[in-house]
């Protein structure tokens, strides 16, 4: 209790709140609600540390100033009050000041994006105008879920035989694609863009300045509910990406639910694409082991077995479509084939590695959406002869659907029989406990209050031909 | 939670692989394990007793000042009063009671039936073979004559000691010398292969014993064994056993050595013994058959409990197989191989931690005293009230 209080009055709370501000990518918003909930501000950097960067000494040289000058002030202002309020007076300015700060510490930062807004107008016009001239093929991907990995797929198969490029990790938001943009010569077949969607109309600004000509819906779900607030609001923004394409070509997830209902915004020329297969490209035979998916892939007459090294059996339909989308490019069968062959797992997306005992970990930790989850419970499920781990903190920003939604999950990780549980402590884990329990789970639960202590703890449970599963990471900001 | 003592160290030649084999696994699967309160008590090389909880890390035994930061600790000292505390003397004394001991000490003092002496006279639980079959299969020659007794294969030997040496060289060496030969020199009660030489003629063998007696005063000389594939076989268990899989160390001399046997390879974490090794051993299913049989009847023979390690000797053109040596504390638990075998590090050690308190549990149950009236009977003056 009473490091909690004083946690304010340490030097390390300015750093605390400068650290906050940068995980939170310096969003108002998510430092707010941080701030609203934290009482003990001692211990904040769990997941990751401060980088050091030219907008954080500043941060700290502004706070500094800020502290330095308020108690200058109060110091200069009751040289003129008398000796019995003096102290009193002192002793305010010294309880508030903290509390002051973290609220003054956005000036600086309000003031850059003020400064920011034409600068950005003009490089987004710069940008706009550059892909309008653009000859080749511009692939847009929407969806609360799976945009990197549909990305990274369409990537590796279209450039069996296509120059390609897309905006490097997840740059998906207006900035991070003109910076991206900046950079092309202007030789590129096909460019692919994710887009990112955080607030109703993100989506429709990005297309407005891309242009794409064909869409990707890879799903609507829970993803950054606490942002939407409710789900048809995620949908609607989603499918703002079917709404400016019109007529043309949008590919469709019609494994998810209400990708699937609100499917008819995407008037006729959509492509509904699921682990059967997409247009006239069908699936058949699929199976999916820790060595990789195998297929039989069917494009009108002609029939192969490929096999890709992604893990799971809903990356049929992503390959699907990216089959489907070659062979449109006009790609023969056996580029197809070659480049199905060269996908593989991305850094932290079901990334499966063996260690020296014969314990292999498949690394899940970017995954932090319930359909992801299902995913990989569902590919859990069907590994026979391997005892499962899953390990999980839960999932961040489920909004209102927090408790159904890990409930949900608590019950399928029961229904897949998955021998042992790993639940990280926190708000929603007891959730999935709930949910392991009604589904009357007969594995083993095992709590651990961070997830370290869980990862240190996983080389002395496991033995040779176990399956762990790391699933999400538990970012500071919701801590 | 359980209070566990992990007691490590010791004034031993094995005291460094001791400390390694005290954290990996035993407390590193201990604190993972959420289960139970961790006391790391660490015996100095000058006999020191001390138990500070930041000895729980490793790394305080890398560290480059780890001798002056053991010299501002303050001693621990040991209660026996009905059970085992561990005593921080001071104004107001601290004491902790500790539920179960976990030795992981080896070689002499450790592994050779002293400490477990004396944590039976505390009346605590403990970790692993119990004084008995720890003294035996320390000494090899006490192990080898036990094993002939019962009819289990163990190479032609012969034994000395210091002073038989000195007094009656010339008959040792003659019957040292109707042995089948290349042999193998030793010292009888150390492990980790320390001052252990392959003597392949009879001008080598005088220094052989040497080195030997300089580390022991009982020495063993046995023949070695043709066409040699050695393997070993980690058990657990009380009365029930669980064998791990049978392994064979890749050595790459001749002779498995102390620095080969722990430091080289350097797999990070990896803990005593974890390089170099065929898991499990590829000699066939006949062969490790008879291996596993011969390991249960050797740790049933040798009165083993917890857990122990068989060696054997296999000549594998004549499809012969000799039990070498027991290990009453594997370095590392052999936690490598187990794992291998599907027992984890945390259910291995927690495992050791039950067998420990189920077995002391029934030799509560026996009955060490009677009434007598001896002392009535004896002769002398009565005291009168």
């Amino acid at each position: 209790m009473i490091t909690r209080i004083f946690s304010r009055y340490r030097p390390r709370y300015v750093r605390s709140l400068i650290y906050m501000l940068q995980a939170s990518e310096y969003g108002f918003r998510d430092y707010l609600a941080w701030y609203g909930r934290t009482k003990d501000f001692s211990t904040v950097e769990k997941r990751k540390q401060l980088i050091k960067t030219k907008k954080v000494y500043a941060l700290y040289i502004f706070a500094y100033a800020i502290i330095i000058v308020t108690l200058a002030s109060v110091y200069y202002a009751i040289s003129f009050a008398d000796s019995s309020s003096k102290i009193i007076i002192l002793a305010c300015a010294a309880i508030l000041t903290p509390y002051l700060l973290a609220y003054v510490i956005l000036a600086p930062l309000a003031l850059i994006k003020l400064l920011q807004v034409p600068a950005e107008f003009v490089l987004m016009a710069q940008a706009r105008k550059k892909l309008a001239r653009y000859k080749g093929l511009k692939i847009a991907i929407a969806g609360s879920f799976g945009k990197t990995s549909m990305r990274e797929i369409l990537k590796t198969v279209l450039s069996e035989n296509k120059k390609v490029a897309s905006p490097p990790f997840s740059y998906n938001t207006p900035l991070g694609i003109c910076k991206f943009v900046e950079g092309l010569n202007g030789l590129e077949d096909v460019l692919i863009f994710e887009l990112g969607e955080y607030y109703p109309g993100d989506v429709a600004k990005l297309c407005k300045l891309i242009a794409p000509h064909i869409g990707i819906i890879t799903g609507v779900n829970e993803a950054h509910l606490e942002k939407f607030g409710m789900l048809e609001k995620t949908a609607r923004t989603i499918f703002e990406l079917a709404d400016y394409l019109k007529k043309k070509p949008v590919y469709i997830n019609g494994e998810n639910e209400l990708a699937r209902k609100n499917a008819n915004r995407a008037m006729r020329n959509h492509i509904i694409y699921a682990r059967s297969g997409a247009g006239d490209v069908s699936v058949e035979s699929a199976k999916s082991d820790p060595s990789g998916t195998f297929l039989r892939l069917m494009i009108g007459n002609v029939q192969f077995n490929v096999k890709s090294k992604l893990l799971g059996l809903h990356n049929a339909g992503p390959l699907a479509v990216s089959a489907h989308i070659a062979h449109r490019l006009g790609f023969d069968m056996k580029r197809i084939k070659k480049g199905i062959e060269k996908t593989s797992a991305f850094p932290h997306r079901m990334e499966p590695r063996e260690d020296k005992h014969g314990v292999i970990t498949i690394d899940d930790s970017y995954n932090g959406n319930p359909d992801g989850v299902h995913a990989i419970i569902e590919f859990l499920s069907s590994l026979k002869g391997h005892r499962r781990f899953y390990v999980t903190p839960g999932l961040v920003e489920m909004g209102s659907r927090t408790k159904d939604v890990h409930i949900e999950i608590g019950q399928r990780l029961a229904r897949a029989g998955i021998e042992k549980v790993i639940l990280i402590r926190n708000s929603v884990t007891s959730y999935i406990e709930q949910g392991l329990k009604e589904a009357e789970y007969s594995g083993e639960i095992l709590w651990f209050d961070d997830a370290l202590l869980a990862f240190n703890a996983l080389p002395h449970l496991t033995v040779k031909g176990d399956v762990v599963l790391l699933q999400n990471d538990w970012p500071d900001q919701y801590s | 939670m359980k209070e566990i003592a992990v007691i490590f160290g010791g004034k031993s030649v094995e005291h460094d692989v001791s400390t390694i084999t005290a954290h990996i696994p035993i407390i590193e699967a201990l604190l993972a394990s959420n289960k139970c309160d961790v006391w790391p008590v660490y015996i100095a090389k000058d006999g020191s007793w001390y138990s500070n909880k930041k000895m729980n890390a490793l790394a305080y035994f890398k560290q480059p000042d780890f001798e002056e930061q053991l010299a501002r600790e303050k001693k621990v000292g040991l209660s026996f009063d009905k059970g085992l505390s561990l005593v921080w003397p001071g104004i107001i004394p601290k004491t902790v009671r500790i539920d179960v001991v976990f030795p992981s000490m080896h070689g002499t003092f450790g592994e050779d039936g002293s400490l477990m002496g004396l944590l039976r006279m505390a009346g605590v639980p403990y970790v692993g073979c119990d004084m008995a079959s720890s003294a035996v299969a320390m000494d090899k020659v006490f192990t080898k004559q036990v094993l002939t007794q019962e009819g289990i294969p163990v190479t032609p030997f012969v034994w000395f000691t210091k002073k038989e040496w000195s007094d009656e060289q010339a008959g040792l060496l003659e019957k040292i010398s109707k042995l089948h030969w290349p042999v193998f020199v030793k010292p009888a009660h150390l492990g980790s292969s320390i001052g252990i030489t392959k003597v392949k003629n009879e001008s080598e063998l005088e220094n052989a014993i040497e080195v030997a007696l300089h580390y022991d005063d009982k020495v063993l000389v046995e023949e070695s064994v043709e066409n040699l594939i050695e393997v070993t076989l980690p058990i657990m268990g009380n009365d029930t056993l669980r064998l791990a899989e049978v392994e064979r160390p890749l050595n790459k001399t001749e002779l498995f050595d102390f620095t080969e046997k722990y430091m080289s390879g350097g797999k990070k974490g990896g803990g005593a013994n974890s390089a170099y090794s065929q898991i499990p051993a590829e000699i066939g299913d006949e062969l490790t058959a008879t291996v596993k049989e011969l390991g249960k009847e050797t740790y049933r023979v040798l009165g083993c409990s917890g857990i122990a390690r068989v060696d054997f000797l296999i000549d594998s053109k004549a499809n012969k197989i000799y039990v070498n040596e027991v290990n009453t504390l594997p370095g590392s638990l052999y936690h490598h191989n187990w794992k291998k075998a599907g027992v984890s590090s945390m259910e291995l050690v927690l495992g050791l931690v039950s067998l420990a308190e189920e077995r002391f549990k029934e030799q509560e149950g026996l009955t060490h005293t009677f009434r007598s009236d001896i002392l009535d009977k004896i002769g002398g003056p009565k005291i009168s009230k």
